[in-house]
């Protein structure tokens, strides 16, 4: 295995990636767009690089590059994606095209940083019009840029400043002040929440906008309009993600929303994503994830060993490499040789693979197929009626079952559950074979969106789906099995669940 | 080498964060915990799930909970303080530990001493599992009940002491994750929290919610049907001299909205607010679908008045009609806010390390804002300022590699 670790983007958040990571001694390659002259010492470069294919596992990727025409090959223990934010103008929602009394709120920035520009273009008493939340939500990011151009503008002699905006977005520190401050210095905000009426005619510009309380139009012409941009996922990332076998998360970004993920995860071991590439950041935030990315780094490929115990084991002799596993791993674990192989170091635990196998080829460790028919027997012949066995993820229902019993909720007297690692590793012959024993079966998984295995409480549904067929066909009333989702901290929801199904194996 | 040893000060979601990660990396740690529970505020909220989860990061707390009492380079100090703090690393840490309190060695979590005491409230229930033990005393009606504490407890968990218990820990580095305090909304007095049952505050939603599975009335148990949400309750505003967002009670809200809502559809819900916050990347499509199920009004009501039945009423401007009406709801929560810690004062003078211009510890690297201007001594979560419990987590994150570097561990 390496240490030697890839970081791949372009911009500040991937240089201090990789300089922190090089401080702490490991190999750092930095890959990516443009030239990243400010890495450290201690950190190859490579250039305008592309990702196009990795394979390995992590402890031992394999990254194929293209760079400036030629392909590059490294070998990584961990990957980073630390992506840029991608900025365009939106000037042309507000019908606007940009000129020298339109601005985008960069070219703005720009103008008033440029000391000799910054004089020719706000001497002379300019009204300055920033035009925001109309095209876009906006974020709090955004927002403090707008902030500290309104600050900045109200310092200056004769110039004011009108903000026409949707919802302020002032969930970061010192925003609330920034935006108080401006306005204790003359700035004005007007708050719609329908986009203004803009007219650009050659220099002449124009916003109107209806008050409903004064029941009248007001009508501005400012000398200067600003107008907000969006800042969004690089574009590349689809592109990545695929190269990288990873998640695309909302919006665009690499990382789901997936609290498990959090901070700096994504689905596949080994490869993290700080910074813009997970979220819309500012540097402060990605240091934060940085700092965490390496912690994480650390804990996978610290001291250059790793040590972990299987979790899924295949069985070469049954195993026919159909790939079923390969496809449905949610965790990219696994790959093959002639026959199905389980990376330990990437795999989860889950278990989806060995219950979706056709050959039943693949077992888990603590919950093998045997274990868990043991376990439904054992549910069979607990005491308690009427009988009901609930499957529970060990990350969600299982949690929420124990506080149920631990405060005292009311339980159905014949409920059993049984622990399973995702909701994913519930058999349809599990399902199957506890019906045929007890009196109601319950399979409990974990909402949507936040199942740690992504899929497995997808995977669960269509189980119970399939066995509602399956029930149908021999005449056993479906009402017997039901299908819930569920989080570890809803012990009242895990009670009437369970005694729902009470009630109605009673009735049946 | 000998581990190094840290000392974490508040046991919410940010310190028992910091106390995991440093545990993992083989530091060992000492967690101060002022109340009878580790969690902090976050142990107490719920799921606010709809169909799909709504990643408001309510389980994350109870999963890193379990993370915590499972690991044994942490050692837990329940219902334990800061009494003085030495001026350097390594620093030599007093701690008091109450005068009663319950020995987690002893108690079976049977909860004999809770159903026995429950007209007092004395004794407090946790609110997870992992919560051990899971019963506490209540501080605040110790005084009143000075001898009901007495044999009480079949199996002598009970500890009633003549006098705090003060002990000595070293520590190499110290992170202060001492949390907010909620804004008391009793001194919007025009809202009559505190006088008007049905008006509750986000945290007496969160525990009913999680208590109940649903919103229940205070007044008479029954289901919500009309809720009210009024936002920025003592956060953004320049009476109170609190300039800042809360960052959270707009994600609250609107979760804990939807999330009812899903639950029972025929619910109406009203959010009325100054500006509406981002709840995360996937804002703009959760925000749409809230626009489907909340009626959304900008402007902040300025008084309620109750009605017989428990009803609470309000003038409601809808600045897209133009002109105020009265209106009734059955339910008002008070979304209030990420005040700085009332004790943070006493903090920083024990610790050496200053408040910002709001109350909240300073940090004094814009980079980052864990670091303090004080060698081996780091914030994270609340303490630092109004964050989510996501941020909290990443930040503590960051405050245990920042420590795990100053103490050398890691270069
Ligand atoms: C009503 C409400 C709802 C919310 N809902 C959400 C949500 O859905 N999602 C979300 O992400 N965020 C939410 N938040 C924000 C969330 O509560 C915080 O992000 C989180 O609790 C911060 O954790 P913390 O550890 O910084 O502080 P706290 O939770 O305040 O924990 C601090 C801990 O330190 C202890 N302590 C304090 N002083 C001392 C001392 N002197 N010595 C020893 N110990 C001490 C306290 O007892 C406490 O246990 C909500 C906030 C509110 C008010
Ligand atoms: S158990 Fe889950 S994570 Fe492991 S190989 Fe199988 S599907 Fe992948
Ligand atoms: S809504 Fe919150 S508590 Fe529920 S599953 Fe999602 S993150 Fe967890
Ligand atoms: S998050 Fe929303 S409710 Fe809370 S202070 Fe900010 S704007 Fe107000």
């Amino acid at each position: 295995m390496t240490t030697d670790v890839l970081v791949i983007g372009g911009g500040a958040a991937a240089v201090q990636a990789a300089n922190r990571l090089s401080t702490a001694e490991y190999p750092v390659t930095l890959a990516g767009p443009g030239q990243q002259q400010t890495a450290g010492k201690g950190v190859e470069v490579i250039a305008g690089a592309t990702v196009i294919d990795v394979t390995g596992m992590p402890g031992d990727f394999t990254v194929k590059l293209a760079s400036q025409g030629k392909a590059v090959t490294k070998k990584a223990g961990v990957i980073v994606v630390a992506s840029e934010l991608a900025v365009t103008p939106l000037l042309g929602a507000y019908g606007l095209t940009a000129g020298e009394t339109v601005l985008s709120l960069s070219g703005f920035e720009a103008l008033i940083s440029d000391d000799a520009k910054r004089g020719k273009v706000l001497s002379g008493e300019k009204t300055v019009a920033f035009l925001a939340g109309f095209a876009q939500e906006g974020n709090p990011l955004l927002m403090k840029r707008i902030l500290t151009c309104v600050d900045h503008l109200t310092g200056v002699t004769g110039c004011t400043a009108y903000v026409y905006i949707n919802n302020i977005k002032v969930a970061d520190d010192g925003l609330e002040r920034l935006y108080k401050k401006g306005r204790d210095k003359g700035a004005t905000y007007f708050k719609l929440q329908q986009a203004p009426s803009v007219s650009q005619d050659g220099n002449n510009l124009s916003i109107t906008f209806h008050d409903p309380v004064l029941r009248s139009d007001i009508e501005l012409s400012p000398d200067i309009i600003v107008c907000e941009e969006s800042l969004t996922a690089d574009p590349t990332h689809p592109a990545l993600a695929k190269a990288l076998r990873i998640d695309l998360g909302p919006m665009g970004f690499l990382q789901k929303e997936n609290v498990h993920r959090l901070p700096v995860g994504s689905n596949r071991e080994g490869i993290f994503v700080v910074g813009p590439g997970r979220d819309v950041e500012n540097l402060t935030k990605s240091r934060a994830d940085i700092d965490n990315m390496l912690l994480r780094v650390r804990a996978l490929i610290g001291d250059g060993s790793l040590s972990v115990t299987a979790k899924a084991v295949v069985d070469r002799d049954k195993c026919v490499t159909c790939l079923t596993c390969y496809r449905c791993c949610p965790h990219g674990a696994i790959t093959w040789d002639n026959k199905a192989i389980i990376s330990p170091v990437a795999c989860q635990g889950c278990g989806i693979c060995a219950s979706e196998c056709p050959m039943d080829a693949i077992q888990l460790a603590d919950f093998t197929d045997a274990e868990m028919m043991d376990r439904v027997k054992a549910a069979a012949n607990a005491a308690g009626a009427p009988k009901i066995v609930a499957f529970c993820c060990r990350n969600s229902a299982y949690e929420a079952g124990m506080m149920a019993a631990a405060f005292n909720y009311e339980l159905p007297k014949g409920l059993q559950m049984i622990k399973v690692p995702c909701a994913g590793k519930v058999d349809i012959q599990y399902i199957l074979n506890a019906l045929a024993v007890v009196d109601g079966v319950l399979v409990l998984a974990c909402h949507t969106g936040n199942c740690k295995s992504e899929v497995g409480n997808t995977y669960a549904k269509w189980r119970v789906n399939d066995a509602y067929r399956k029930l149908e066909m021999v005449g056993i009333k479906k009402e017997r099995l039901v299908f819930a989702t569920l989080a570890s901290n809803m012990a009242a929801d895990f009670a009437r669940i369970a005694k729902d199904m009470e009630n109605i194996v009673r009735e049946l | 080498m000998k581990p190094k040893k840290v000392t974490i000060i508040g046991g919410g979601i940010a310190g028992m964060t910091a106390a995991w990660e440093l545990a993992e990396s083989g530091v060992t740690v000492d967690l101060i915990e002022k109340s009878g529970f580790l969690g902090g505020h976050a142990i107490q909220y719920t799921c606010k799930a709809t169909s799909e989860c709504l990643n408001c990061g309510a389980c994350s707390v109870e999963k890193m909970l379990k993370n915590v009492v499972e690991n044994d380079n942490i050692t837990v100090h329940l219902s334990t303080e800061i009494e003085e703090i030495g001026k350097a690393s390594p620093f030599s840490v007093k701690i008091k530990k109450s005068a009663v309190f319950i020995d987690g060695a002893k108690c079976t979590n049977c909860g004999i001493c809770f159903d026995k005491l429950k007209d007092t409230g004395l004794i407090i229930r946790g609110y997870s599992k992992n919560n051990l033990p899971l019963f506490a005393i209540n501080p605040d009606k110790l005084a009143d009940n000075p001898n009901s504490l007495k044999e009480i407890c079949p199996e002598g968990a009970i500890v009633v002491n003549a006098a705090p218990a003060v002990s000595k820990l070293t520590a190499d580095a110290v992170i202060v994750a001492t949390g907010f305090t909620p804004f008391n909304a009793a001194r919007k007095g025009t809202y009559g929290y505190g006088r008007f049952p049905n008006v509750i505050n986000g945290l007496d939603m969160e525990r009913i919610k999680r208590q109940n599975g649903f919103l229940a009335r205070p007044s008479d148990g029954a289901p919500a049907k009309k809720i009210a949400f009024i936002q920025c309750v003592g956060s953004r505003d320049e009476n109170l001299g609190n300039l800042w967002c809360s960052q959270v009670c707009c994600p609250y809200a609107l979760r804990s909205a939807e999330s009812l809502k899903h639950k029972n559809p025929d619910l109406e819900i009203t959010v009325f607010y100054m500006d509406i916050q981002n709840t995360g990347k996937s804002f703009p499509v959760f925000y749409e679908s809230c626009k489907n199920d909340i009626r959304f009004i900008r402007s902040i009501p300025v008084d309620i008045f109750p009605e017989e039945n428990g009803d609470l009423r309000m003038r409601l401007f809808d600045e897209t009609q133009g002109s105020p009406e009265m209106e009734t709801f059955d339910v008002v929560v008070l979304s209030t806010g990420i005040m700085p810690n009332t004790e943070n004062k006493k903090l920083s003078g024990q610790m050496g390390i200053i408040l910002d211009a709001d109350g909240f510890f300073a940090f004094a690297d814009d980079l980052n804002k864990t670091a303090t201007a004080k060698g081996g001594i780091f914030i994270a979560g609340t303490a630092q300022g109004p964050k989510t419990i996501a941020d909290s987590m990443t930040q503590a994150g960051q405050a245990a590699a920042g420590a795990l570097k100053y103490l050398g561990v890691t270069k």
